[in-house]
């Protein structure tokens, strides 16, 4: 019951998350229901302009035609009262004190990265957001994202296909306003991989205000914001602010400077934003991949042993060539040609014009 | 009066048939030739009006006509002399008609009546079906190997005249063909150290594969290429017919029997046009130079000098083994089955990046990519020729001879010979499939370089054939190993420098 309460109360016209936190502090949702109901509750709980229309608004409303739609978009509305609100909307700066959402969030101890960037981003950018948005996802981190055009539906993509941990879409409209209209089989696919959540009520449009107080609970669920492509305007740059007020990490990846579609990343980068060239510079950053790790995963090399071994040792660092391997193993040519085949493939030598040298 | 005589004339390495017509008849004296004559063959009214008076023949004072039929086919050369002059002997009525019935002539004409050899005897005789030719005493050993029997060699105009008009003996030419004398050739002996060059020409040797030697000046290359003829067989009897017709017909020196027996060796030099090197020119369709070297070793060194158009000109030769020259009177053939062996330095300077390397990274990678990807796919052997050590250059023990080598490459020959291809390197799709299918580790590692971009569908090809031969040289078992492929890989041509210089 208290959920469709939630519902109703959030969808009163002119009420916003600053005032639905005046009505809730202190207050169960039911005592909210009973003061707005009276209404003659005073400032700041309840505007003076609203109160009489939010009364009668409220008097009319049928709780258990909210309660049949929620319950037929399987949706949850939490309050801040509720152990299972996300701590980190109540415990925000700028808090979400009520919260519609579908599907399951990640647990408190998953990381989460904020991955966003420009709806019109370049082929490259989509193609980058997917791949991290993928590897994150794989390594068990929860990729956050606004399931917007462009980056943030790569992202988020990525994440989906990875399959590895749920990933979390924070959007501006009303969780029964699927918007952009064309993200439909996405956001349900989010929705049953992770979560789709959002603070706007049942049947919100996607207004252009909405969508900076989506940013800011972007940055607020994220342990970390990485920014993929973005002008030098844009919605992410706000997340961005968001995230420096909460002092969350944020990092960018590098751009072409004649990619316009990276001159908001590139300016990052010289404001001193830690680059990314890929999901283990991310991981690096979560303190959850050493540069080990990082380089033993781009090629496993056990060292080469017996005439393979021989041949390896009569190799500088600098270009070598076979007669002088030959020389110094006294091998055949076609034992060392063997040994160097293997060593080119298993990557430990590679062509220097004619001879060879160590990779 | 009228005379015919039949003859031929040059068209690139082949001869097109010609029928030699001269009139004689009342009017002022005069003498014209038509029939698209080049200035060679036009001068022979002088060549040939000396001759008949040094041969005490009259002249005839009289309005002289010679068509050389077909009349739309330019004719080349001074080959067309001694037909000419007999023409005008039968119509000037100095020789009977009769006598020319089924006769061919070849000859050019000193002022002295002597009959002098020609260029391209022996296409040019083989394209006259006459049961009698008449040729020059100097080129009767090598058209007789096609010609036999049916070859009159002369050595003066007198001769021609006692034989058809006075029924007197042609003279006789000793046609059997003497053993040339044995040529030299530079031995691998001679070369210290560079084991794995000596390995790279051996195989190149066997299977006919293209080689190319980087190093700095000084090491060898030139030296390792020169030995490369000494390691081949000798010319099968077919080839050698083929490699003489070329020979005959780009007018180069024969040896002394006529016949060229051994592969030839052909160095054109760096500032060679694309014309002198895979044939034609504007009217005459010569053969170039990688025509010449046909069945033999072509030696580009410096390969970095010569122009890039050249160099991509070799690229369909390379593939096909024959040359197509197209001309505004025809598209001709000519083969162009050669056994490439390039040298150059891997830099301007020679050092390679080398300590004392003076060329800057820039200058490097523009030497490198002097030498078009599509040119190296076509080179299956590329070897470092680094300088030798000391000790092997101070070394008393003689390096292996030519001859030992020339006997193992000469065993995997006849080997080719039995699978019906002349070496490895012509096998065909479902000849692979049938001796050079790779067993189960080799096929991992040549996977292994496919997926790395390291190989084209055309380098796994050749690189079948190469690693074939490299099996035949050795045990000549069935199938192909992992160690004949990593060899047959690992000699393959990538660019000349480094990856980072590019």
């Amino acid at each position: 019951m208290s959920e469709s309460v939630l519902a109703a109360l959030a969808a009163l016209p002119g009420m916003s998350s600053r005032r639905l936190a005046h009505l809730l502090d202190g207050r169960t949702v039911a005592e909210a229901w009973v003061l707005v109901l009276a209404g003659n509750a005073s400032p700041p709980v309840v505007p003076k302009e609203h109160s009489a229309r939010w009364a009668s608004q409220l008097a009319r409303i049928e709780l258990d035609e909210i309660s049949a739609r929620l319950a037929k978009l399987k949706c949850r509305v939490t309050s801040w009262h509720d152990d299972d609100h996300p701590r980190r909307f109540r415990d925000d700066i700028d808090p979400a004190p009520v919260l519609f959402r579908c599907g399951e969030l990640p647990g408190p101890t998953t990381p989460t990265v904020g991955i966003v960037g420009t709806r019109r981003c370049s082929g490259a950018g989509k193609e980058i957001a997917y791949e991290l948005g993928a590897s994150l996802s794989e390594a068990g981190v929860s990729v956050v994202s606004g399931l917007a055009l462009g980056v943030d539906g790569a992202a988020h993509r990525g994440a989906v296909a990875a399959g590895g941990a749920r990933p979390v879409a924070v959007v501006g409209s009303g969780i029964d306003v699927v918007y952009p209209a064309r993200h439909r089989e996405l956001w349900e696919k989010v929705a049953a991989a992770g979560c789709v959540c959002t603070e706007a009520p049942l049947g919100a449009e996607p207004e252009p205000w909405r969508f900076p107080a989506r940013n800011r609970l972007i940055a607020a669920i994220s342990d970390l914001i990485v920014v993929v492509e973005s002008r030098s305007v844009g919605g992410s740059l706000l997340t961005v602010d968001e995230a420096v007020r909460r002092g969350v990490d944020v990092m960018a990846v590098p751009g072409s400077v004649k990619n316009g579609a990276a001159a908001g990343t590139n300016q990052l980068l010289v404001d001193g934003c830690a680059p990314v060239r890929g999901a283990d510079d991310v991981l690096m950053a979560l303190g959850l991949a050493t540069i080990d790790s990082a380089t033993r995963r781009s090629g496993e090399r056990p060292p080469p042993s017996g005439d393979t071994g021989t041949v390896f040792a009569a190799i500088d660092d600098g270009p070598t060539s076979v007669d002088e391997i030959v020389d110094y193993s006294g091998f055949d040519l076609g034992v060392v040609y063997l040994a160097l085949e293997r060593l080119m493939t298993s990557g430990h030598i590679v062509a220097d014009g004619i001879r060879v040298r160590r990779s | 009066m009228l005379a015919t005589v039949v003859s031929s004339t040059l068209v690139g390495v082949d001869a097109v048939p010609v029928s030699v017509e001269v009139h004689v008849a009342d009017g002022l004296p005069s003498f014209s030739i038509v029939g698209l004559p080049d200035a060679t063959c036009r001068e022979a009214r002088d060549r040939v009006r000396a001759a008949l008076e040094s041969s005490e023949l009259a002249w005839p004072m009289k309005r002289i006509t010679v068509n050389l039929a077909p009349g739309g086919l330019p004719k080349t050369g001074a080959a067309l002399d001694l037909p000419v002059a007999i023409g005008l002997l039968v119509a000037s009525g100095q020789i009977p008609g009769s006598q020319i019935e089924g006769l061919g002539a070849f000859g050019e004409l000193g002022l002295d009546g002597s009959v002098r050899p020609i260029v391209g005897a022996l296409p040019l005789v083989d394209a006259v079906h006459a049961p009698r030719v008449v040729v020059p005493a100097a080129d009767a050993r090598v058209t007789a190997l096609i010609a036999g029997s049916r070859i009159r060699p002369v050595r003066c105009l007198r001769d021609v005249v006692d034989a058809l008009h006075y029924g007197l003996p042609w003279p006789d030419v000793d046609l059997s063909l003497p053993d040339d004398p044995v040529e030299p050739e530079p031995d691998l002996a001679d070369v210290r150290g560079q084991g794995q060059a000596r390995g790279a020409l051996e195989v190149a040797a066997a299977g006919g594969h293209h080689v190319l030697l980087v190093g700095p000046p000084g090491a060898g290359k030139t030296m390792l290429a020169r030995r490369l003829p000494g390691i081949l067989p000798d010319l099968t009897h077919e080839d050698a017919l083929t490699v003489t017709r070329v020979h005959s017909a780009a007018g180069l020196r024969l040896p002394p029997s006529g016949l060229v027996t051994r592969p030839p060796f052909r160095a054109p030099h760096h500032n060679i046009s694309m014309s002198a090197l895979v044939g034609g020119g504007s009217r005459s369709s010569r053969p170039g130079e990688i025509s010449a070297a046909s069945g033999g070793v072509l030696f580009l060194d410096e390969l970095g000098e010569f122009p890039p158009s050249v160099l991509d000109a070799l690229r369909q030769p390379l593939e096909e083994g024959v040359v197509r020259v197209a001309r505004s009177d025809g598209t001709r053939e000519h083969p162009a089955r050669v056994l490439l062996v390039a040298a150059m330095n891997p830099c301007p300077c020679g050092e390679g990046g080398n300590v004392g390397c003076r060329c800057r990274p820039p200058e490097r990678a523009r030497y490198s990519r002097r030498i078009s990807g599509p040119l190296l796919d076509r080179i299956d052997l590329m070897v470092q020729v680094g300088r030798p050590s000391t000790s092997a250059l101070l070394s008393s023990e003689p390096a292996e001879a030519s001859w030992v080598v020339a006997e193992r490459v000469a065993k995997v020959r006849q080997i080719s010979a039995l699978r019906g291809v002349r070496c490895n390197a012509e096998m065909s799709d479902s000849l692979l499939n049938d001796v050079a299918w790779l067993d189960e580790e080799a096929t991992l590692m040549v996977a292994e370089a496919l997926d790395g971009g390291r190989l084209s569908a055309r380098g796994l090809r050749r690189l079948r054939c190469v690693a074939r031969t490299i099996r035949d040289l050795g045990d000549a078992g069935d199938g192909l190993r992992v160690i004949d492929v990593s060899t047959a890989l690992q000699l393959r041509a990538r660019p000349p420098l480094g990856g980072d210089h590019v």
